[in-house]
């Protein structure tokens, strides 16, 4: 293995280069091809160390423990240059276990006031770059170790949170420790006093660029010493003299950029400024009301001088100052870039710009004021896009940060702006951000995912994404081992998941596998990648090919363990919502039978119907109702308490939104479908409730309050009980207005099973005092629910088609009734064989329910319908031809009746052929 | 404006190739231009190492052929971006032995966008995997005694955290 240290490619001189790896390679090639393999440990050095610079600490990290000659190579200082610890906790314990490979760190982020404590572990004594952000508690002990034991220190950021427990103590020590320091910036200081100032401008020669951010007060006068500063940013912080401000800083003499962004600045002092210093370049005034605000404001015009402001051309006053360049407007940055010669002063100035405006821009597009519409559209989108390309990461992230805050104009109803997400797409962004979505870094890849997120929002951009590829790297960052990122990634492809056309190609991408995996990798303690996880497989359970995916990928089992365990509501209303999905598909899969048979789902979801949270009662409701589809899981929902929790949120919903009072009644639906479940539902009180639903306005819940009444009248007690609450007027209601044909037909039916006569037998059985009174009232009913039925079968009937079909046989006549007659979604529903049976002996009921019971028994045997075959058969088994034959001939019989009794009769005979072609 | 190569009128000026010669002793000819994609190749074309036959000794005939067709791909004036990086993506999309030759390859004749390329799409393989996957997937024996184990273990663990 010694041999590896011998490859070390030399570059002086080119035939030693080939002389020397000539007899190495020969040597590799016999190995490679004695082994039949290649030796990837064979690879040079050089190669090996860029390898691990493609890759992430974690993968890094894994790759150094697979042998002894790449973990040798893992700790070369030149990948210990510079080090991101955001993403990793670090402790002291952890940071002394680095500190062999830091002995030439220059930059080093962290994150956190603990990372803060426990960087003097590192040893870093060469550090150079220290930049931490969440520094709220970062104390001014802390930040003064940190400074006395990294003497070399050149450029300190503390940002953009507000380091609040930091005072001017802690800067002045800095200032004494620190005689290299270039570059301060610290944000949310509440008082930068002036001796520390003077500390820094004493013992600091070399500092030229100090950003005191969002603090509360700092000395104008002290600032206005520091002779050698030519850049200062003061943005956000208040109580700013801007008296003083104006007669003193024009007088320090290198100062060129002045950043004065998101302050109280008015006028007088923006034009004082840019008269009277001699040295400075660029005034930077984004978002300053005062200035906005005065409609007499001119911008002083003196040539090699520009002004920022939302009211400027920003690209062309940064474009005026390049003497040399001929670049116009937006291109000013990409010329900078691009070009070789390399201009110290210039290239500050540029970098400086690129910082200041990355954070302006994202503090704009986190407060979102009113009026910047075509600012955004004209500056901040492009400036954003540009930033994204520079070659300061944090710069990079902020921009991609801006882009995801900045097209969310409503965060409640995570609604986008168009314009703007369009705008972005229209310049290229979505390949910028698809590409810094690739970089190993893990602060790149995060932002990047969350700006695809949001702007996905927007279908057009959900669509350019898929195309360029976003699907696949998207579901490549859901399995990242760092939550942030996986969490953005989960959050892109909930989003994208909308889409029916991303579906596939979401699954098709391993995304499927991806998010299941996610949701157990981070069962405790991310809820914010929970959700989002859960989110994207409820939409793409939605679809049946990828509800396949997710039940094989493990989803059934990883989604009820949500529902179990997690108490976060915005993941148990995900993954109610995936479980109502993965169970939507009725025969079509076994899904449904599968969530039903998971360990404790039904349980969890019927606890769940009584979160106190909205979204989670409905989104559980929903799970019930879908599940209770399969006969099986509908008895075990009723075991676990479903009856009673369903009739205590629908007694609760009165004020709900209608999906949860749609899903409430529908679940109660689909658990009356079993007698002893209605019984029950009955029992518990849930016949009122019902009643009330159904005088809904909205069409989805009267609808289902219908079907679930229509279930429960099947049982006289609860006929009774309909009766008793007042629920015929509802149900007459219905039954005569509703806009749903499918309401009006299962209210005329309820009311047909509640006056059929059974009901009646029952009351006369409960004798008490009251039951003559009670049949007295029935009576009443009666009447009016019979009327109204007979209204409701005529307007289903075509007087002219009758007449046609009474006078012939022909089946064209008959189909034509049909087709008048027909209701579409009545193909659905699904009857029992009791239920089948009862509406053949209603047939022999002398009033108008002939006519009903013969137009029900024809909706549930019209050929193509799902079930009617189903319903065919039972009523072979119950001989229902010759009640049907008997109808049809009845002299006395209503014409409808016999018509439909008809009808019925020629679908038997339909069925009848077919099932005996099939065998 | 005599008979210089810019003027259109004149015969197009002959594009100037060069000569290379793999280990198993087959000759490729390369477009001068898009041999400056090799540094070690502008030091012999700098040096008037180039007008014989430059013997490569340590790239076969199999791998010098894809790295010829590469660098002429990318000295090609007018590709757009997006066709490149489809373009790319075909070339490394081949067998592990291959792409491991082309890193020996691009690191001897230094071609950096070569040598990013091939180093990118391991990268990409290796992304996600634990080491024992990795070990597997390169075909490398765990030569770690059960401390040393323990010790990089310890020594990699804050990345995992």
């Amino acid at each position: 293995m010694s041999r590896r240290l011998r490859r070390r490619v030399s570059k002086k001189g080119k035939e030693k280069v080939v002389a020397h790896s000539y007899t190495e390679f020969e040597e590799e090639v016999s190995t490679s091809e004695q082994n039949g393999d290649v030796n990837w440990t064979c690879l040079p050095d050089d190669t090996v160390i860029q390898l691990f610079s493609c890759l992430n600490y974690r993968d890094r990290a894994s790759l150094a423990s697979t042998c002894k000659t790449w973990r040798c190579l893992s700790a070369s200082p030149c990948l210990w240059n510079s080090l991101d610890l955001r993403a990793h906790k670090c402790d002291s314990a952890m940071a002394s276990s680095l500190a062999s490979r830091c002995r030439n760190l220059q930059k080093l982020r962290f994150r956190g006031a603990e990372s803060a404590d426990a960087i003097i572990f590192l040893q870093a004594r060469n550090l150079r770059e220290l930049s931490g952000d969440y520094c709220r508690k970062i104390t001014d002990a802390t930040l003064s170790v940190i400074a006395a034991r990294h003497e070399l220190l050149e450029c300190l950021q503390l940002g953009p949170d507000f380091c609040e427990r930091i005072t001017s103590d802690a800067v002045k020590q800095i200032a004494f420790c620190c005689p290299n320091l270039t570059k301060l910036r610290l944000s949310g200081i509440r008082d930068v006093q002036g001796d520390a100032i003077s500390a820094l401008g004493k013992h600091c020669p070399h500092l030229t660029d100090v950003g005191f951010l969002d603090c509360l007060k700092v000395d104008e006068l002290a600032l206005g010493n520091v002779a050698s500063l030519r850049f200062l940013s003061v943005a956000g912080t208040s109580n700013v003299k801007w008296g003083v401000v104006s007669h003193v800083w024009h007088k320090l003499p290198n100062l060129v950029g002045l950043d004065v962004s998101r302050t109280d600045v008015g006028p007088a002092a923006v034009s004082r400024l840019l008269i009277s210093s001699q040295s400075l370049k660029v005034l930077c005034a984004l978002n300053c009301p005062v200035l906005e605000g005065d409609a007499n404001f001119t911008v002083p015009k003196i040539k090699g001088k520009s002004l920022l402001a939302h009211f400027t051309d920003i690209f062309e006053g940064i474009a005026s100052l390049f003497a040399d360049i001929t670049s116009k407007g937006k291109t000013v940055f990409l010329d900078w870039r691009n070009s070789k010669k390399t201009h110290k002063s210039m290239d500050e100035m540029m970098s400086w710009f690129e910082w200041i405006l990355s954070h302006s821009l994202l503090r704009s597009a986190e407060n979102n004021p009113q009026g910047l519409d075509d600012f955004w559209l004209k500056q901040g989108a492009p400036l954003l896009l540009i930033l994204m390309q520079s070659s300061q990461e944090d710069v990079q992230e902020r921009a991609a940060t801006g882009l995801a805050t900045f097209v969310v104009i409503d965060d409640e109803h995570a609604s986008i702006d168009r314009g703007r997400a369009e705008a972005v797409m229209r310049d290229g962004g979505i390949r910028l951000l698809l590409d810094l979505a690739k970089s190993w870094r893990e602060g790149l890849q995060s932002e990047a995912a969350k700006a695809i997120a949001n702007l996905s929002v927007n279908v057009n951009v959900a669509k350019a994404v898929a195309e360029e590829g976003g699907i696949d790297i998207l579901a490549s960052l859901a399995r990242s081992m760092n939550r942030l990122v996986a969490e953005e990634a989960a959050g892109g492809l909930w989003n994208l998941s909308v889409g029916e056309e991303h579906k596939g190609a979401i699954a098709e991408a391993g995304g499927v596998k991806a998010l299941v995996d996610l949701i157990f990798k981070w069962s405790s303690g991310g809820d914010g990648v929970l959700e989002r996880a859960a989110g994207a497989l409820a939409n793409l359970a939605a679809d049946d090919k990828c509800s396949m995916a997710v039940a094989l990928a493990g989803g059934v089992h990883a989604l009820v363990m949500l529902a179990r365990n997690c108490k976060f509501e915005g993941v148990q209303e995900q993954a109610a919502r995936a479980l109502a999905n993965l169970a939507a598909h009725g025969d079509s899969n076994g899904n449904n039978a599968a969530v039903g048979q998971e360990v404790g789902a039904l349980e969890a979801l019927v606890q769940l119907t009584r979160s106190p949270h909205e979204g989670v009662r409905q989104e559980a409701a929903g799970a019930l109702w879908n599940l209770s589809f399969d006969d099986r899981n509908r008895e075990a929902i009723a075991s676990a308490g479903g009856v009673e929790a369903l009739v205590a949120l629908a007694q609760t919903c009165s004020n709900a939104s209608p999906g949860l009072q749609e899903r409430a009644a529908g679940a109660l639906w689909g658990l009356s479908v079993s007698e002893a479940n209605s019984v029950a539902i009955g029992r518990e009180g849930g016949v009122a409730p019902l009643i009330a639903l159904a005088r809904s306005d909205a069409e989805d819940v009267h609808e289902t309050a219908a079907g679930a009444l229509w279930n429960l009248a099947f049982n006289p007690g609860n006929a009774l009980r309909i009766v008793e609450e007042g629920g015929v007027p509802a149900l007459v209601h219905l039954c005569s207005s509703s806009v749903s044909k499918m309401a009006r037909f299962m209210a005329a039916l309820a009311l047909a099973y509640m006056f059929d006569g059974r009901m009646d037998e029952y009351a006369l059985v409960g004798t008490s005092s009251e039951s003559t009174s009670k049949i007295v009232s029935l009576d009443g009913s009666r009447r009016m629910a019979l009327k109204h039925i007979e209204a409701f079968i005529l307007m289903f009937s075509d007087r002219q088609a009758f007449t046609t079909a009474a006078a012939s046989s022909a089946p064209a006549a008959l189909a034509e009734v049909t087709e008048g007659a027909r209701i579409q979604e009545a193909g659905h529903l699904r009857c029992s064989g009791a239920e089948i049976g009862r509406f053949i002996s209603m047939l022999k009921n002398p009033s108008v329910l002939k006519a009903c019971a013969a137009f029900a028994l024809l909706q549930f045997t019209i050929p193509g319908g799902r079930h009617a075959l189903h319903h065919a058969k039972l009523m072979q088994n119950a001989g229902a031809a010759r009640v049907l034959r008997a109808t049809a001939a009845a002299a006395t019989a209503p014409l409808e009746a016999k018509i439909f009794a008809r009808i019925v009769l020629r679908n038997l005979e339909h069925h009848q052929a077919e099932s005996s072609k099939g065998i | 404006m005599s008979s210089s190569s810019s003027s259109s009128s004149s015969p197009p000026c002959p594009k100037k190739m060069i000569t290379l010669k793999s280990s198993d002793g087959e000759t490729f000819e390369i477009e001068e231009i898009a041999a400056l994609q090799s540094k070690t190749l502008e030091n012999m074309i700098d040096e008037n190492c180039a007008s014989t036959p430059i013997p490569l000794p340590n790239v076969k005939g199999k791998i010098l052929a894809k790295v010829v067709e590469f660098c002429t791909k990318h000295a090609e004036a007018g590709a757009d971006a997006e066709t490149l990086r489809a373009w790319d993506a075909e070339f490394v999309g081949v067998e592990h032995a291959i792409v491991f030759d082309y890193i020996l390859a691009a690191n001897f004749l230094e071609i950096p966008t070569l040598l990013d390329l091939a180093c990118e799409s391991v990268a990409e393989m290796i992304k996600g995997k634990t080491p024992d996957e990795i070990r597997k997937f390169f075909n490398i024996n765990n030569a770690f005694s059960p401390e040393e184990e323990e010790d990089v273990r310890r020594q990699n663990q804050w990345a995992f955290e």
